[in-house]
């Protein structure tokens, strides 16, 4: 979408921050046009919110210059900016919540009567052909107690509107958002475009920048690392500029294939999933794909000894087996990396190496006994080697960052030396550095010759990663794609419409 | 920094598990020490450890159930049927018969616990709170309501006897606590406890044997209220079938005061030998001060209430 390149709204040079000695944003530029949706990308701490922050006026900056329709600027305070219409819409979301949504709207500007007494009809009025404009389908008189987040949301932004914002900054508007929901904001992004407005968008959500931006400027460690037009760019590039280097290199479709370790034969758990086969070889990705609610997680933990099947064959390395219980799979070198990290994964108040070595305590097991000597060189050993960033191996595990807490279940699962290893959801909840890590963990095990099945909702992931695609859907196999009959349309195709 | 911030509270809580309650300890020693200068002496502080035998050694197996993030309430009753079992058998046999069966009757009622809560997922509270009833209904019935004497010398000198001049219940007591830290700490048993505690289904998926492991610690409840019956029965020389009614809540109480935490995963035996200290040096020196009985409960109460406020101050971060 093009916008205006000759109204330059705002112009940030050189925007250094630091606090105490911590420099948290180095030299940033920024521009913004009428009608420009610019988004900024980067890792977690890489400087996001200080810049949002430092263009909202909460912080000042130690240097730099900022430029507001060509003119030299300091922002006093977030009112300041605000009446400057430099507006930013926070996650966390800020409406009086036992005022109607006029209130809301017209808090701190009510329309008054010659009187002197708020102008109830006229600010209703004002309110609804606002809202009106906008494409909110909202009553003025609801209580904001009473709207769901996305209205909130909406609200927020009709309010900013309202202020005369020339100015939208969203700081990660769509994280509270569902899917639907989401495509209710695009639209509204689209509106406020149209009318001339400059957005800002922050998003962890690399798809969406595609979606609607037309600019995009990506930051780490508080500096700027690229700046582009979205149109001349894809997700390599992004990603390469948010973590400093490249995503691995992909195998996948030149991996030696060997023979085959599992083999599932007409699985089936009534009312949960229904004839699963396939094969899984050695030093293959077998990608699950599918919808939520597709029996993807069902068929993993029925493999795994979980759950039980009431009927159909595993075969293990050709060999028939029936496990009974989870301990049966690790005994048989199958490992299960789960979706939901706390409720199946973490023992949230125990040192990381014990989570680390539960999976299989025998290893250092000597006459009855564990030697903890032994255990700890094995755990520093894994830190090393998976790049796990902790301050000890002795820490609680649920004081890491969810990439490291996930890196640690990941070491958990390598400690029964897996044949087979099944990662559902694995790059779930971690920023984009430690998923870049874990894929190239995965890269390295299928190179080794061990068989990885990986369930995910990310298509790109499974794209990326897998030598075949097994796509479920209603607890069926919708169908089984090779990697090059694999793409985002045969997949989705399987997984939601076809039958 | 609210990291580093947290990860500095988290520590602290770390050290208060460790030593605080160790702290807690001296200071109240020193406390106490000040308060009477008959304290402070050998055959005092002998006669603590003896007086804390008994709750002691329940605690050690109550620490094991409350670290898979059980409760066992029947264990004053397992005491209990233990005590009778000891007194009835000795009259007519010898020790080597009495006391085997004795804590087989206690480890029996506890594996039936253990299969109830694994297998039955009765919640422990349920299932030990109908063992509590359960098994002190079999004292009775058993004594028919009378207490029965014991006259074995032998078995008299257990509870009451001294080896190297340490009370003998001290000893049992030490060994227990010895023997069950070993186990937690060192055990693959022992850490899946602790990783049971802390997140039962993550521990099954990593293929830890959840039931069978929950059943071996009420098992080891069940074998530890024997052992406390054994130097109850020996140190009263008769078998009341109201022996140990009310124990379970102070074994819970030197578990929690220990820095155990009810929520599972989190607290040692060494805390807890020395909660059952804490509060054998409180009861001893309100005793020693002539503090009305009545009013030493209001003591014990207060601290089993700061002790735990103070831990979960410390946790919360």
């Amino acid at each position: 979408m093009p916008f205006d390149r000759d109204r330059l709204l705002l112009e940030a040079q050189g925007l250094t921050k630091a606090f105490d000695r911590n420099v948290v944003l180095k030299d940033v530029d920024l521009t913004l046009h009428a009608g420009e949706v610019h988004a900024i990308v980067g890792e977690n701490g890489a400087g996001k919110s200080t810049l949002i922050k430092t263009l909202g006026g909460v912080h000042r900056p130690e240097a730099g210059k900022l430029l507001l329709d060509g003119q030299d600027t300091v922002l006093r305070s977030p009112a300041d900016a605000i009446g400057r219409g430099i507006v930013v819409i926070h996650q966390e979301l800020s409406l009086a919540p036992h005022l109607s949504v006029a209130e809301n709207i017209f808090l701190g500007h009510f329309p008054r009567t010659r009187l002197g007494f708020v102008d109830r009809r006229r600010m209703r009025s004002e309110t609804r052909s606002l809202l009106q404009r906008l494409n909110i389908d909202i009553d003025p008189q609801t209580l904001a107690v009473d709207l769901s987040i996305a209205q909130q949301q909406m609200i927020e932004i009709a309010k900013a509107i309202s202020f005369n914002a020339k100015v939208l900054i969203l700081d990660e508007p769509t994280a509270v958002l569902d899917e639907s929901m989401v495509d209710t904001l695009f639209d509204l992004i689209a509106k406020l475009k149209a009318e001339g407005l400059g957005i800002i968008f922050i998003s962890h959500h690399l798809e969406e920048i595609f979606r609607i931006a037309d600019t995009v400027t990506v930051l780490r460690d508080g500096k700027l690392t690229g700046v582009s037009a979205v149109a001349d760019i894809d997700q390599n590039w992004l990603v390469s500029k948010m973590i400093g280097r490249d995503f691995p290199e992909f195998s996948a479709g030149m991996r030696k294939i060997g023979e085959p370790a599992l083999e599932v034969k007409g699985l089936t758990l009534p009312g949960v999933f229904e004839d699963i086969t396939f094969t899984a070889h050695k030093g293959e990705i077998v990608g699950l794909a599918g919808l939520v609610g597709a029996g993807r997680t069902e068929v993993a933990q029925a493999i795994c000894g979980v759950t039980q099947p009431s009927s159909g064959e595993i075969r293990i390395f050709g060999r028939k087996v029936r496990l009974r219980n989870p301990k049966a799979a690790t005994r048989l070198a199958m490992a299960y990396v789960s979706e939901d990290r706390k409720a199946l994964g973490l023992l949230p108040n125990r040192p990381v190496r014990e989570n680390a070595t539960i999976s299989k305590l025998s290893r250092f097991r000597r006459f009855g006994f564990l030697r903890l000597g032994k255990e700890r060189a094995y755990v520093g050993e894994m830190i090393r080697k998976l790049d796990i960033r902790l301050a000890g191996m002795n820490v609680e595990i649920r004081t890491l960052s969810g990439g490291n807490q996930q890196k640690v279940l990941i070491g958990r699962a390598l400690a029964i030396d897996p044949r087979i290893l099944i990662f559902d959801e694995p790059t779930r909840g971690v920023d984009i550095g430690a998923k870049s890590e874990i894929y190239a963990i995965m890269e390295e095990l299928v190179s080794k010759g061990i068989c990885v099945i990986l369930i995910s909702s990310e298509l790109e992931e499974i794209l990326r990663l897998s030598d075949k695609v097994v796509v479920l859907r209603r607890g069926r196999i919708a169908t089984t794609l090779s990697r090059d009959e694999a793409s985002e349309s045969t997949i989705m195709h399987a997984a939601a419409l076809a039958g | 920094m609210t990291t580093a911030f947290s990860s500095n509270v988290a520590s602290f809580a770390r050290i208060w598990r460790r030593v605080g309650v160790f702290a807690a300890l001296i200071l109240l020693i020193i406390a106490a020490s000040m308060l009477s200068d008959r304290f402070l002496s050998v055959p005092n502080l002998l006669n603590i450890l003896r007086q804390v035998a008994i709750v002691g050694i329940l605690a050690i197996g109550m620490t094991f159930v409350i670290l898979t993030k059980g409760i066992d309430l029947s264990v004053g009753s397992l005491l209990g049927i233990s005590v009778v079992l000891y007194a009835g058998l000795l009259e007519n046999y010898s020790m080597a018969v009495a006391i085997p069966l004795g804590l087989g009757a206690a480890m029996l009622a506890g594996l039936v616990n253990g299969i109830g809560v694994a297998f039955a997922r009765i919640p422990p509270f349920i299932m030990t709170l109908g063992m509590l009833s359960f098994a002190r209904g079999l004292a009775f019935i058993y004594t028919g309501g009378t207490p029965i004497p014991i006259l074995n010398e032998n078995f008299y000198s257990l509870g009451n006897g001294y080896i190297a001049g340490i009370p003998i219940p001290s000893l049992i007591l030490l060994a227990v606590v010895a023997v069950s830290a070993v186990i937690l700490s060192l055990t693959p048993f022992g850490r899946s406890v602790y990783g049971i505690g802390s997140n039962e289904e993550a521990a099954r998926l990593s293929g830890v044997p959840v039931n069978l492991y929950k059943v071996i610690v009420y098992v080891i409840s069940g074998l530890v209220s024997g052992l406390a019956g054994l130097v109850y029965a020996s140190q009263l020389s008769i078998g009341t079938p109201i022996a140990g009614q009310g124990y379970e809540l102070d074994a819970i109480a030197a578990v929690v005061v220990g820095g155990t935490s009810l929520f599972g995963g989190k607290g040692t035996v060494a805390g807890t030998f020395i909660g059952t200290l804490i509060i054998g040096v409180l009861a001893n020196i309100l005793n020693l001060t002539g503090v009305d009985p009545y009013v030493q409960q209001l003591f014990k109460g207060a601290l089993i209430v700061v002790a735990v406020y103070v831990m979960s101050r410390t946790d919360r971060a």
